[in-house]
């Protein structure tokens, strides 16, 4: 009889485990063609955002994209020059986490991607960035 | 006693008339006064518990407001301490007086004097560093004030509660003023019962002035603007002449940035909280006339209502500075605009309701990296567009180029109405041929467009687009039939049929798909089909040597980026029927060529020698590529014990066969090596 | 003691279920957000002249990339 009540662990603890185990099994394509340029892409206009980010003008939001946060510190003639490059960056990500889910064969998947990356790029900001949480712009 | 305490608070507050004052009390001896007021009541200025105190014997003279209103401001807790304070009736003045507004000293000091019986009144306010208010009053009801070398950023820290707009721009710089105001309500008039009448000329001018809001995303720098108002009022209704000239400076105005030069004049009316605008005209670089009217609400601080006219504005200057930044902030750095344009907008409450434009000549273009790109003009017509309402828009079209594609000029009309816009059938010329977009309707969904149509391509030779892509000539007709083509974001997907008749036989194209159209990931998927292909013709075309015979292809999901192909599943083989099939030894040495090295027996090299052409029995050759390498194999189900794969087989006499060992072929290797195949005579852009 | 198996399998149905509810078991979550620090660390260029993961994305603490330093 204790062996019985043994397997009814042993079931409880696999059926809990299986929806979180089944899908973390293999990985996601991001090396298409699309993903690759956008990648490049992205990494070279970083050298111009890195700056950006460090100083405060440009956060991370919370849904994945960049924002102006505050653009004081940069002088005035530039300012348009931001507001450009937030704007290309932003169409560069959105575009990723479109092509990302559409490159592994489920196109609805792109919220799930976009909210996902959202987080990881929060998550790993450097210190002294700002990001958004809960709508209110936070200091790393 | 009544009309005197009233004059004195004239002078004492600028603009206060004796109407409703009600003094609780007042008294006058030789050595001391007291004066207690509860409230003041006028229409642009108020207040209440107001407390004098003039000691004789000491000199000291001590001002209480407990609440002081001046339009929809309000300041609390007024205190005025003077100590040299002296009072030789009618004559009240003060030297060095300080002044606290909610217990904060303000740094300057004041100086006034004036005249109970109402013959005029002085004051002057110097600040701690240089900042000087003098301001004399007449007795007529005159108002004089001149204001030097006034710190704004110190103005509006000290009367925060009065500006609450003003304190989250960060004003700084310096301000000169001259203010002359006459008819302050003058007691004959009260008292006839005739109109209030009043007079006022400003003349100011702000050096060195900034501003910035909190999120920088509205600032100016380094400002020199020049500003002059000339006002008369009839019982509080304004009329007002304006003038302003910026001089010097720059602005960042999200997301414009401008740079000092646009001069304005305007004229309108101020009605309560509601000041109207009825013309104003600004001098712009590029523009020949800019004329806006509008309403703005003094105590929402917005504008209500509002139109702008455009006169003869040059696209090549507007465009990069005014368009760009609106409508495509990402490549305004390379988009290029050329001709001239007229438009009337008309706002309502922070949004656009109503747009004409007049587009005369209008090109707009964005060149791609290596030459080539889109253009798009000239352009003339009319864009009518209305928030609520159906408009249609007529354009003449001059022509446009995509890359090395050249279209004719072609008519654009369409339907407008609020987010939707439905377009006519349109012809639009290419080549001997024409695209046909029919029934295309697109809407524009939380700043995204979707929708759908049809489109035809009605034949084209494929000589003329062979030569105007720059592709080896080749004889046949494109033509296509898109039943379904639909728009989403990120995707136009082209469902229905692109076929090329070509070389005896005919390629075709489906699932078409544009993805990421306007950026670094645009790349084009789509299947082909190509059916019976004359390898005589095809060889010929990209001599590749000879080889006569038919051939089919399957290309399977085909990726192209920017024109080349990054991904597909190819195979090619030998068109079923009966027909001479003979390969020439060039081509065989060029197949063999593609496989690399050893693609054949030594014994065979030999032979290849001897003759000039070879026969088979089929071909068949298959590529999956992906990741830059081509996984290779030949015909399906022939097996080769040394593990190569059979390109062609042999058949007749003499026959030989080409067999590939590579399975894995890099696929710039692949295109290099076809390329030096093809030889110099044609230059084939296939990688 | 049947009965404690019954309850084993029911609370396992239970938390089955209740898996379902808070993961969408279609969406390879935790795959999804290798792939992002994967992207992420080549974008901000977080590996660059560091020292070299085995597996990119795994045993990276949340915020330690904060004192890797991208270089900007």
């Amino acid at each position: 009889m204790r062996s019985f009540r043994w397997v009814g662990m042993v079931l409880m603890v696999l059926a809990a485990l299986l929806p979180i185990a089944a899908p973390a099994q293999g990985n996601l394509d991001i090396d298409s063609p699309a993903i690759t340029a956008l990648r490049a892409s992205m990494q070279q206009r970083h050298a111009q955002l890195a700056p950006l980010y460090a100083a405060g003008a440009v956060g991370l939001a919370g849904d994945g994209t960049v924002a102006i946060r505050d653009a004081s510190g940069v002088p005035l003639a530039q300012r348009a020059q931001v507001n450009g490059l937030v704007a290309a960056e932003n169409a560069d990500r959105v575009a990723l986490y479109r092509e990302i889910a559409r490159a592994n064969g489920h196109p609805e998947w792109e919220a799930d991607v976009r909210r996902t990356f959202a987080q990881r790029w929060i998550e790993r900001a450097q210190a002294g960035w700002w990001v958004q949480a809960g709508g209110n712009w936070v200091r790393k | 006693m009544r009309r005197l305490v009233g004059v004195a608070l004239a002078g004492a507050l600028l603009a206060l008339s004796g109407a409703g004052v009600q003094p609780a009390a007042a008294a006058i001896t030789v050595d001391a006064l007291t004066l207690s007021v509860k409230r003041v009541d006028y229409p642009a200025l108020a207040l209440r518990g107001l407390v004098l105190r003039l000691d004789v014997a000491t000199s000291q003279l001590d001002l209480r407001v407990a609440s002081l209103r001046v339009g929809p401001h309000t300041l609390q807790d007024v205190h005025f301490a003077c100590p040299r304070a002296a009072l030789s009736y009618p004559v009240v003045e003060c030297r060095g007086g300080r002044m606290r507004l909610a217990r904060k000293p303000l740094p300057v000091s004041i100086d006034f004097r004036f005249d109970l019986a109402g013959r005029g009144a002085r004051f002057v306010a110097a600040g701690d560093r240089g900042a000087r208010v003098d301001a004399r009053f007449d007795p007529s009801g005159r108002l004089e004030a001149r204001l030097s070398r006034v710190p704004i950023a110190e103005l509006v820290r000290q009367f925060q509660g009065m500006l609450p707009g003003l304190a989250g721009w960060n004003p700084s710089g310096v301000l000169e003023a001259e203010l002359d105001w006459r008819g302050a309500p003058s007691m004959e008039d009260q008292a006839t019962g005739g109109a209030r009448r009043e007079w006022l000329r400003l003349r100011a001018g702000i050096d060195n002035g900034a501003f910035g809001s909190a999120d920088g995303q509205r600032a100016a720098e380094r400002l020199a603007v020049d500003l002059s108002v000339e006002a008369s009022a009839v019982e509080d209704r304004w009329q007002w002449v304006a003038r302003a000239d910026w001089k010097q400076g720059a602005a960042y105005l999200h997301p414009f940035f401008v740079e000092a030069g646009p001069r304005i004049q305007a004229s309108g009316r101020l009605r309560g909280d509601r000041l109207t605008v009825r013309e104003a005209s600004v001098a712009l670089e590029g523009v020949g006339a800019l004329a806006a009217s509008g309403n703005f609400d003094l105590q929402q601080r917005q504008w209500t209502d509002g139109a702008l006219s455009v006169a003869d504005a040059d696209l090549a200057v507007i465009g990069p500075r005014w368009l760009a930044p609106l409508v495509a902030p990402a490549a305004a750095e390379r988009l290029r605009f050329a001709g001239r344009v007229s438009a009337g907008l008309r706002f309502e409450a922070g949004a656009l309701r109503e747009l004409d434009a007049v587009l005369d000549g209008a090109g707009f273009s964005q060149p791609g990296p290596a030459g080539g790109g889109v253009s798009f003009g000239p352009v003339s017509g009319h864009v009518p567009w209305r928030a609520n309402g159906v408009t249609r828009l007529q354009l003449e079209i001059g022509g446009a180029r995509w890359e090395r594609l050249a279209f004719g000029p072609f008519a654009l009309a369409a339907r407008l109405q609020g987010d939707r816009i439905g377009f006519d059938r349109s012809v639009i010329p290419l080549l001997d041929g024409a695209v046909v977009l029919d029934g295309l309707a697109l809407q524009r969904v939380e700043g995204e467009w979707i929708g759908r149509g049809g489109a035809v391509i009605e034949p084209v030779s494929m000589h003329l687009l062979t030569a105007a892509a720059g592709l080896p000539a080749m004889e046949g007709v494109l033509s296509a039939s898109i039943p379904a083509l639909s728009v989403r974001p990120g995707e136009i997907a082209f469902d229905g049929a692109l076929v090329i008749s070509v070389f005896d036989g005919y390629l075709q194209a489906t699932k078409l798909r544009v993805h990421e159209p306007f950026g670094v990931a645009s790349h084009l998927t789509g299947d082909i089909e190509a059916r019976h292909l004359d390898l005589a013709q095809l060889t010929r075309t990209f001599s590749f040597g000879s080889i006569t015979g038919f051939a089919d292809a399957d290309i399977r999901g085909l990726e192209l980026v920017r024109w080349r192909p990054a991904r597909f599943d190819a195979r090619v083989a030998s068109s079923p029927g009966r027909y001479p099939r003979r390969i020439s030894q060039r081509a065989v040495q060029n197949i063999s060529a593609l496989g690399g090295g050893g693609a054949m027996a030594a014994i065979q090299r030999r032979l290849i020698g001897l003759f000039d052409t070879f026969g088979y029995r089929d071909i068949g050759f298959r590529c999956v590529l992906d990741a830059g390498v081509c996984k290779a194999d030949g015909i399906p189900g022939v097996e080769r014990a040394d593990g190569g794969f059979v390109i062609v087989r042999g058949g007749g006499v003499p026959a030989l066969d080409v067999i590939g060992y590579n399975r894995r072929i890099d696929w710039m290797e692949l295109v290099d090596r076809l390329q030096s195949a093809i030889g110099s005579k044609a230059k084939a852009e296939v990688h | 003691m049947a009965l404690d198996m019954r309850a084993g399998v029911g609370a396992a149905m239970l938390l089955a279920a209740a898996g379902c509810v808070t993961i969408n078991i279609y969406f390879p979550a935790a795959a999804a957000e290798k792939a992002a620090d994967r992207i992420i660390e080549e974008v901000w260029q977080l590996r660059e002249g560091q020292r070299a993961p085995a597996e990119p994305g795994a045993g990276t603490a949340p915020g330690a990339p904060a004192a890797e330093g991208a270089k900007p």
